[in-house]
């Protein structure tokens, strides 16, 4: 259990981030609500309540779905790396499907444990970053009870999505036969890429549907600014269906990528070992791609704003020095939200890359054997990284300026009263930070792996286990 | 003063070499005082029980590991001592390795995995090296595999790509690590032949660690050893005379 145990401390870290990331939002919220409830001369704190709840679900559910697919690809390398064991247990005569239950199983306790860490330590956060505030003053003193029944749902929506990622991860254990506990059989590559046509065919129509959404949006936009809600709904429609089809899109970007890290052999090794299994990389990537699409998206949208406003109101200055800050304060705040998904992703980049260059401690030691130096095998763990991050990055900036101009597009069309085009304006810092941050992340996942990668003697090549 | 291991026409020489692992009452001799020379272009197989030091044996021999006592010497160079770059430098270019299993990478087709030590070194292979390696494949008949990943081969071919990239660089010697153990008798005999015969024609010599006697028979000495130390120096013989000298070595422990 020991084994089992270090196997899924990934996992905890992935609930309970998930975990604290919505009962901390939700704690703000609450806290939020009361400040205002406290100030109510309007009567309307019930409505900016709900507001503010309906948007911190948002926010928690494309956190909890990230770390659902994280946790969905770190279960299926663990299984991976056990395939051994796991024919060894179904040689000595456990069936394929009690194997399975049980890896379930420790995912519905890791996800209960993290699920609590995670609320307690978001309540902490939210506790301290209110205290702070009364004491700096700038929120009045409230009366809040950190005991909301509410925070029941992010921590029920952890522990059931970290059962059902265990689960959907562990699909692999089926195809595990018993005989592959007997002699030492190579690696086969050849991971059963299921032809899953049923999601291709619904992620197809829904990218068909949300296109044609997105030009009616346009369209309808030319004339009415509320064309950007027809807009909205062809955004979540084609971006779900890029989500369901990303095992087709990503491996061919990871292969354009790879090319382009030139062609030593550690960047050759590294290009193909990013795509071996195609199913894992594309999991390990559509995390980062879904942060960086919705940041960039985002911060297109206002910037684009801005820069029309500026020119609508080129006269008022006052107007425009008031709607300034307010941009940048919405796009940060924004920004931090959906970032945190991105950093659960990352989080889940990091472990992936790192459990399967321990599995692949052999060929490592065969590189060795046959002439890599440290250098080669620390370069082509980092070019690993890189290749990931890069193309994750670079998908969600192209997705995320794309959709970002459509939005302003259809808000914004039809702002001077006659039909115009509007120029996407690319909010430079913004991208600045996205690709700091891609590259830090490309660092933290290769530091660990590398480190353990150049300690590999080649001796373990020769051994005959 | 000594003479040089090229004077005495030697490839590879081990003098008094050892190797213990842990210290004090927990201290394991996995070698105790071995010296021996691999003569040019002769294959030689390195036999014993198992724990007996053949692996470690060839380890030190092809700087893969660090002896505790002693020096080896490739060609003229005494590897003994050298870092760890070097040391790779020297595997890349001056010997070659076939495993048991998982001698391939994965993830590199046939060609690929044959010009590997040549890429490692930052190079293509000259005309002449390209000549031979031509050679090479066709004669392990691997021309219709080139571009074929390892796991889209049998046992027997994924060897013979092992022996390809092996030779491919002309080593000053190859180091083969039961190199049929997962094959069936026939398709061992076979790679056995073919790598006896390829390396006989460019020089290389090969030493072979196995406990398996009809591997050993392809061989023209046999060295056996025995609790870290060599305790046979034979010549070329039949499977039936090494099969009865084992049974023997192992009754008399």
């Amino acid at each position: 259990m020991s084994r089992g145990l270090r196997d899924h401390l990934p996992t905890l870290l992935v609930a309970a981030l998930a975990a604290a990331f919505g009962v901390a939002l939700l704690q703000v919220t609450g806290i939020l609500a009361a400040v205002i409830a406290a100030d109510d001369v309007a009567g309307s704190s019930g409505t900016v309540a709900i507001m503010l709840n309906v948007t911190a679900f948002v926010f928690i559910a494309i956190a909890v779905y990230v770390a659902a697919v994280t946790t969905a690809n770190t279960v299926a390398t663990v299984v991976a790396g056990r395939t051994r064991l796991i024919a060894l247990l179904r040689l000595i005569g456990s069936s394929a499907r009690s194997q399975r239950a049980a890896i379930a199983r420790e995912g519905l306790v890791v996800g209960a444990l993290g699920a609590v860490a995670g609320a307690l330590l978001g309540t902490g956060v939210a506790w301290g970053v209110a205290r702070v505030g009364v004491a700096a003053g700038v929120i009045p003193e409230f009366d809040y009870g950190y005991l909301q029944p509410v925070l029941l749902v992010p921590m029920v929506a952890v522990v059931f999505t970290t059962w059902l990622a265990a689960w959907a991860g562990s699909r692999r254990v089926l195809a595990v036969r018993p005989a592959q506990a007997l002699g030492n059989s190579a690696e086969s590559s050849t991971e059963e890429v299921a032809r899953r046509v049923g999601r291709t065919a619904t992620g197809v129509t829904l990218i068909v549907l949300g296109v044609l959404a997105l030009a009616g949006g346009v369209a309808v936009g030319l004339l009415y600014p509320m064309g950007v809600l027809i807009g909205v709904v062809g955004g979540i429609l084609s971006f779900t269906g890029i989500v369901l089809i990303a095992d087709r899109i990503m491996p061919p970007v990871l292969r354009a990528i790879g090319r382009l890290l030139g062609s030593s052999p550690s960047t050759r090794l590294a290009a193909e070992n990013a795509v071996r299994h195609p199913e894992r990389a594309t999991r390990m990537t559509i995390g980062l791609v879904v942060g960086v699409t919705l940041v960039t998206m985002f911060a297109v949208t206002m910037e684009t704003y801005r820069q029309a406003m500026t020119e609508v109101l080129s006269d008022q200055e006052m107007l425009e020095a008031a709607i300034g800050p307010v941009i940048d304060g919405t796009v940060a705040v924004f920004s931090g939200l959906v970032g945190f998904s991105a950093v659960i992703a990352a989080v889940g980049l990091v472990n992936t890359l790192s459990i399967s260059v321990l599995q692949r401690t052999r060929e490592i030691g065969l590189l060795r054997a046959l002439g890599f130096d440290r250098t080669q095998v620390r370069t082509m763990i980092l070019a690993e990284a890189a290749a990931l991050t890069v193309a994750a990055t670079l998908t969600g900036l192209v997705l995320g300026t794309v959709y970002g101009w459509l939005g302003a597009q259809s808000m914004l069309g039809s702002l001077t009263g006659e039909p115009r085009f509007v120029v996407p304006v690319v909010p430079w810092l913004v991208i600045a930070i996205v690709v700091v941050a891609a590259v830090a992340v490309t660092l933290a996942a290769s530091v660990t792996p590398a480190r353990r990668a150049v300690r590999i003697s080649p001796v373990v090549a020769l051994a005959v286990d | 003063m000594q003479n040089t291991p090229s004077d005495l026409g030697l490839i590879a020489r081990a003098v008094g070499l050892g190797k213990r692992y842990g210290d004090g009452a927990n201290q394991v001799v996995a070698l105790d005082d071995v010296s021996i020379g691999l003569r040019r272009g002769e294959f030689t197989a390195i036999m014993g029980p198992s724990g007996s030091g053949k692996s470690t044996l060839m380890h030190l021999m092809a700087g893969l590991d660090t002896p505790t006592t002693g020096q080896v010497w490739l060609g003229d160079t005494d590897i003994t001592d050298l870092s760890d770059s070097a040391l790779t430098v020297l595997r890349r270019r001056r010997i070659g390795f076939v495993f048991q299993s998982f001698n391939l990478v994965p993830t590199l087709d046939v060609k690929g995995n044959v010009l590997l030590p040549f890429e490692l070194d930052g190079r293509r292979p000259t005309l002449d090296e390209q000549v031979w390696i031509d050679e090479l494949i066709d004669t392990l008949g691997l021309r219709p595999r080139l571009g074929h990943r390892p796991h889209e081969l049998s046992g027997g071919q994924q060897q013979r790509v092992a022996i390809a990239r092996a030779l491919a660089t002309r080593p000053d010697l190859v180091f083969a690590d039961e190199p049929t153990g997962n094959l069936d008798s026939r398709t061992g005999r076979e790679v056995l032949g073919l790598l006896a015969a390829t390396s006989a024609r460019s020089g290389q010599a090969i030493a072979m660690v196995t406990h398996d006697p009809i591997a050993a028979s392809h061989a023209d000495r046999i060295l056996v050893l025995a609790d870290g130390r060599i305790v046979r120096d034979l010549g070329r013989s039949t499977p039936e005379q090494i099969s009865a000298y084992m049974l023997q070595m192992e009754a008399a422990a």
